[in-house]
């Protein structure tokens, strides 16, 4: 491959990096949604923001939906992230009004 | 606030701790590695005890990442305060000279010293009319009418004055005549003082307790700060070590980690901390070269009948070839005097 060919390339893949992206931002938006829905009903009938049971089968789920090349480990870190927002959001929806 | 997880404990363990931390409001960054778990605690942390966490199972260490005190912290303002007093500004880019008397004794004592060191070049004259002995048989101070002979030498001097207060009924009769209300050493963790002081709205120049750490003394300015008054001048005047030849151990090493830490001016006493005439100028030009905000300094015109710490109060022909000393320390360190 020439240099330039190369070049143009990898700005394809980072164009294609950045539309996947924006499908993955407005997807976690989406799913802070549901967490913030949740979060109000839980806010309303009292009950407790961490469930640690429900974050188990989240990951579980998403182990056993992952299939390559990150690994089962790698995409439970990241989620790991993902359910720490949640619960931050489902904590403030809950503790509104 | 991190929390670290020991090796391989049970999911419980950390489910618990977890629950505590959302509980009581806090978000947590949980990481779980292939032997440790770590929780990142985000949320005002300043509030948690870390030992109530290191006590739940499963718990190996707490860490905070962030200092316990805030207000005279660097992270909470990066340039430096400047405190001002009857136009003396403490903290800027002169360095200032404190000096006078351990006790005021007399009209004709306080004048002629306060005359020799502003001719020196002294700017604020100090001297204490309530006096912290550690004898209850040794002279206890003038009051508020050795305060009156303060402030009518350093007008006729042109400087801003600084004395001791060592209970808050104090306060009050003190403001009229003091530009500076110094804490002693030995009150720095005298809190209902501090709470009082962070009321007034007149510079505070807070000696560090002489066992008191350097987050310990921070946390005490902060009482003083918590109470809207932010003109807190930082005093290092030894501290306790092994060592029993000087009175205290000048903590020289403080000045340039408060100045690190915090925002706050800082000067140092040297005449408390060893207690002997002829270290206090050495320790003085150190002070100065470390980069201290001023220098606090006791000067007597007859120290050996002095009513109080003669023995570590210079003469003042040898205050005025310290100045004339500091004079070329004070422009190699980038700043004026």
């Amino acid at each position: 491959m020439e240099r330039s060919d190369a070049e143009r390339e990898i700005t394809r893949i980072r164009d294609a990096i950045d539309r996947v992206d924006e499908v993955i931002v407005r997807l976690l938006n989406q799913r802070a949604k549901y967490a913030i829905e949740i979060g109000e009903i839980k806010g309303h009938l009292g009950l407790p923001v961490y469930a640690p049971e429900r974050e188990k089968e989240v990951l579980l789920h998403i182990e056993k939906t992952c299939d390559g090349p990150l690994d089962a480990q790698s995409m439970r870190r990241l989620f790991e992230r993902i359910i720490d927002e949640s619960r931050r959001v489902e904590r403030e929806a809950a503790t509104e009004k | 606030m991190v929390i670290v997880m020991e090796k391989h404990t049970a999911e419980s363990n950390i489910e618990r701790v977890m629950a505590e931390l959302v509980t009581r409001g806090f978000d947590v960054h949980r990481s779980t590695g292939s032997e440790h778990t770590v929780l990142g605690v985000v949320g005002d942390v300043a509030k948690i005890d870390t030992r109530e966490f290191e006590l739940f199972d499963g718990v190996q260490e707490v860490v905070r990442i962030t200092e316990p005190y805030k207000l005279s912290s660097r992270t909470f303002r990066r340039e430096k305060t400047v405190v001002k007093a009857r136009g003396v500004e403490i903290g800027g880019a002169d360095v200032v000279i404190m000096a006078g008397p351990c006790t005021i004794e007399s009209e004709k004592q306080v004048f002629e010293i306060a005359r020799r060191v502003a001719r020196s070049g002294a700017r604020v004259l100090r001297g204490g009319a309530y006096k912290p002995r550690t004898s209850p048989y040794a002279f206890q101070g003038m009051g508020v009418e050795g305060l009156k002979l303060l402030r009518g030498a350093a007008d006729e001097n042109r400087m801003a004055t600084v004395s001791e207060v060592m209970e808050i009924s104090q306060i009050e009769g003190m403001l009229p005549f003091v530009d500076i209300l110094q804490v002693g050493a030995r009150n720095m963790q005298n809190f209902n003082l501090l709470t009082a002081l962070g009321q007034i709205r007149k510079p505070i120049l807070l000696k560090r307790g002489m066992s008191a750490t350097i987050q310990e003394w921070l946390l005490a300015a902060e009482y003083i700060m918590n109470g809207g008054n932010y003109d807190v001048i930082l005093c290092e005047r030894g501290i306790r070590t092994f060592e029993t030849y000087t009175r205290n151990t000048l903590d020289i090493s403080a000045i340039p980690v408060i100045d690190k830490l915090s925002h706050l001016p800082i000067i140092a006493d040297p005449s408390h901390a060893t207690g002997r005439r002829d270290k206090v100028m050495p320790l003085a030009r150190a002070i100065v070269a470390a980069g201290a905000d001023g220098v606090l300094i006791e000067v007597h015109n007859d120290p050996d009948h002095a009513l109080c710490d003669g023995p570590q109060s210079l003469y003042p022909d040898q205050f005025a070839r310290l100045m004339d000393e500091l004079r070329i320390i004070v422009p190699a360190v980038g700043r004026r005097l």
